[in-house]
């Protein structure tokens, strides 16, 4: 009989209904959609802000010091502290290893370029780099870390045997200026041992033979400097497997006072908590374990700006979130409070039928309940696909994200159940006034007034 | 006495006017028909619970158009104020014979105007008392202080002859308290205030007080940094203004920050636009589907007044009215919530206020009214083919 009931009302009452349901549809749209952004918003900002680089950099411990204003170096860095390549892999079995979303290890020193054996040789800092090098499941390298370098050509592969072919080479803009070289270009380049001096004669180098595949413009320091691959660079500066500095990028949470602690001073209990959170200091603490004689600090102009800037983004679309819920559920139980209140004659005849009060509002809660249901996976889907279709217009072109991939990510399945729930309590709450002031009511007064 | 005949007479005194001629002559003008005015406050007064949901709702629509669309307003301002935290967005350097000194730096403040911070740097490399060549930086630490806000330092130096230390700088210098350096046969002793920590080049260098480091070294300014507020064409507009003025400049931004800064900050415009529109168009469909439901609740009232040969123009007027009245009310209502809101949320979330505007105002009130309008038009058609006898039998 109730669930007769139940039915009927469904089957017959079919425009108020939709009215109510309409109210819970669109509230749990703009809710689930709302949430659904605010979760995966971080993401996308970091995503966003890897233009500005690698926020933990590491470093050999027993590093010398740079001599380097700006964008040139005073005195070439004759360290001979080095990491070791090999010993990258262990970035991956760190606890936060899937945090890292970008790795790229260089190694450095001045080479002597020339067009040609009897042209003027200028001394340029060269760097080698990773380029679409395979890193677990993914790719990284230069590149990757930095998404504002402008490239025409190709970015350098490694050339195919030692001693044997032609180095692959990137020119900045500035370096390709002074050279007057272009792309597809044949030049010399020698490793050397000299000084940093300009004016040196053309020396009986040693010569190899590169080719320019690249001009790199970036506005900054790489303008004035060589770019080849970390394998070339070592072979040419016969430092094998040497690695003098690598930027990481990983997703991190933001800064807090905790974040700040000396680990190695703190309880083992708080430890274990500091550890197991993705603060760029631990992140940088668990790299200086994984890889022997390696400093990891994180790059303050970018972990605390970063830190800031998308603490201020999820916030703003937290508290939004916060005002379609407050919307949404004004919404829903007006909607709810007004289709109850339609009904007082119906309620009347079932009370004058004989129906207790504690059946009548069972009813009427089922309803309410069978509703908030139906309209909320409605509202989750719709939401969901709003959210994943507004990622996708927004941060797509940028991130290489189609709509298509959006789509299948779409469906964040932890949401539901909380939409789900917000939709039934906010329903039940909603028409719980209208519920117990019709239940209060003369039936015979309310049968002979009520239309 | 005084007191007691002053409490007697009050209402006396009063009575003359509330019984005035002209405080009668409104209800007798409308004595031949109920006057719109009077209806339209009775309904409002008789029906409280009904009017004050439809406040409600109408109060939380403005109230959320308000909060949204003054936040919306001034987000740009927000985020690019934010993105400061990252330095400086302008460097300049001197080519050639220009030096950067006192008359030359305020030349360029004026050029970019007050709210530009520049700092000025000059660099050397000296060497340490363990014999290490290091870049010192001669800087004025307030406007790097300013500037640098990610600087991680034990404690900013105060004193004349105070200089920072770059952590890693400082692993190759004997005496961090006397540090001694010298620079082309010149030695000089400075205060080590502290140690720097940033995670850049900056841990490889010495930060040492401007007139210290002139006094020194004698060499100036070399370089400029700058950090112009607001987007891209403020900044563009800054460069531009200093290459017209100043030709011996060389003067860039620091392109990775600039073009980072407006892309993420469109992005979060755009995302904001977006959740505007939707969380909008819920929130007026929502009060428009509970408004027109209680129009149509009320169908005995319409059809008593058609009975009592009110026309159908007379009636929507009339509902019309109630409910553009309310919609005023919960549109100033809502946009005074609304305006706190946001106020609430800059202050919470960016540390700054965001200020009411008023300029919203008119906005909000014609989106208010329109939904009302809408809300009470709606039904009307469902009311017209009413019969008012069936109606008031019953049926």
């Amino acid at each position: 009989m109730f669930l007769r009931l139940l039915w009927e009302s469904f089957a017959r009452q079919r425009r108020r209904k939709i009215l109510a349901g309409l109210a819970i549809l669109l509230g749990v749209t703009a809710v689930t959609a709302m949430l659904g952004l605010a979760t995966t918003i971080g993401d996308r900002i970091h995503q966003e802000l890897a233009v500005y680089g690698a926020n933990i950099v590491v470093y050999p411990k027993a590093d010398t010091l740079d001599v380097k204003v700006g964008e040139q170096s005073l005195k070439p860095a004759t360290g001979n502290a080095y990491l070791h390549e090999k010993d990258l892999e262990k970035l991956r079995g760190i606890f936060w290893a899937n945090n890292i979303t970008g790795v790229s290890p260089e190694l450095r020193a001045s080479l002597l370029f020339a067009r040609g054996l009897d042209q003027r040789t200028i001394s340029v800092d060269t760097v080698g780099l990773w380029f679409q090098h395979p890193f677990g499941s993914g790719i990284t390298g230069a590149p990757q870390l930095h998404p504002s370098w402008h490239l025409q050509g190709a970015w350098p592969t490694p050339h195919p045997q030692v001693k044997d072919g032609q180095y692959a080479v990137v020119l900045g803009s500035t370096v390709a200026k002074r050279l007057g070289a272009a792309i597809g270009d044949d030049i010399l380049l020698g490793d050397s041992h000299v000084t940093f001096d300009s004016t040196s004669p053309t020396p009986a180098i040693a010569a190899d033979h590169a080719k320019v595949v690249g001009i790199l413009n970036t506005g900054a320091a790489e303008d004035n400097e060589a770019l080849l691959t970390l394998a070339d660079m070592q072979d040419l500066a016969e430092l094998p497997d040497a690695v003098s500095r690598v930027e990481v990028s990983a997703k991190t949470r933001p800064e807090d006072a905790f974040a700040r602690r000396d680990p190695d001073a703190l309880s083992p209990k708080d430890r274990d908590v500091w550890y197991c959170r993705p603060y760029a200091n631990s992140i940088a603490y668990q790299i200086r374990e994984a890889i022997p004689g390696a400093a990891a600090e994180q790059v303050r102009q970018v972990e605390q700006s970063e830190g800031t800037i998308l603490e201020r983004i999820s916030g703003l679309m937290w508290l939004i979130s916060a005002a379609a819920l407050l919307a949404a559920a004004v919404a829903v139980s007006a909607a709810m409070a007004t289709a109850v209140l339609e009904r007082r004659a119906e309620i009347g005849l079932m009370r004058s039928l004989g129906a207790s009060k504690g059946r009548i509002a069972s009813l009427f809660y089922a309803e309410a309940g069978l509703l908030a249901m139906i309209a909320g996976v409605g509202g989750y889907v719709l939401g969901s696909v709003i959210a994943a279709a507004l990622t996708a217009s927004i941060f797509g072109q940028a991130a290489g994200v189609a709509l298509s991939t959006t789509m299948l990510h779409a469906f964040n399945p932890v949401l539901l159940p909380v939409v789900l729930a917000l939709a039934l309590i906010v329903a039940v709450a909603g028409s719980t006034a209208s519920i117990r002031s019709a239940l209060r009511m003369d039936p015979s007064a309310v049968l002979r007034t009520g239309a | 006495m005084t007191a007691a005949s002053v409490a007697r007479r009050k209402p006396m005194s009063e009575n003359p006017d509330m019984g005035h001629p002209s405080g009668f002559s409104g209800d007798k003008k409308s004595n031949g028909a109920v006057s719109l005015p009077r209806m339209l406050v009775r309904s409002l007064k008789f029906r409280r619970a009904r009017s004050l949901s439809a406040l409600a709702a109408l109060t939380v629509s403005a109230m959320v158009a308000t909060a949204l669309l003054t936040l919306y307003a001034d987000l740009d301002a927000k985020l690019h104020r934010e993105f400061r935290s990252f330095g400086a967005n302008v460097v300049a350097t001197a080519s050639g014979a220009v030096a950067l000194d006192e008359g030359m730096l305020r030349q360029v403040q004026g050029v970019v105007g007050a709210d530009v911070t520049v700092a000025p740097i000059a660099y050397a490399v000296a060497t340490t008392d363990r014999g290490t060549s290091v870049v010192v930086a001669g800087v004025d630490f307030a406007a790097m202080q300013k500037l640098d806000s990610w600087w991680k330092v034990d404690a900013w130096p105060a004193g004349t002859n105070d200089a920072l230390l770059g952590q890693r700088a400082a692993g190759f210098i004997a005496n961090e308290r006397e540090v001694t350096l010298s620079y082309a046969g010149k030695a000089v002793t400075l205060h080590g205030a502290g140690r720097l920590s940033t995670g850049g080049d900056e841990d490889s260098r010495i930060y040492v007080p401007m007139a210290a480091f002139t006094a020194w070294t004698g060499v100036q300014p070399t370089v400029l940094e700058m950090q112009v507020p607001g987007g891209a064409e403020r900044v563009n507009a800054a460069i531009a203004a200093l290459q017209r003025a100043m030709p011996g400049l060389h003067v860039e931004p620091v392109r990775a920050l600039v073009a980072g800064e407006s892309r993420i900050v469109d992005r979060t415009h755009s995302l904001m636009y977006g959740a505007m529109l939707l969380i909008a168009l819920t929130v007026a469909i929502s009060v428009l589907a509970t408004l027109s439901a209680s129009v149509l609740e009320r169908r005995r009232d319409f059809a008593l007044m058609k009975a009592l040969g009110a026309s159908q123009g007379q009636l929507i007027g009339h509902f019309l009215l109630e409910a553009l009245v309310i919609a005023a009310a919960g549109g100033v209502l809502g946009y005074v919530l609304g305006s706190g809101v946001a106020w609430a949320i800059g202050e919470w979330n960016f540390g700054t206020a965001t200020l009411p505007r008023v300029s919203l105002l008119p906005v909000v009130l014609a989106l208010n009214l329109a939904i009302a309008a809408a809300a009470a038009l709606f039904p009307a058609r469902v009311l017209r083919g009413l019969q008012p006898a069936a109606l008031l039998k019953g049926e």
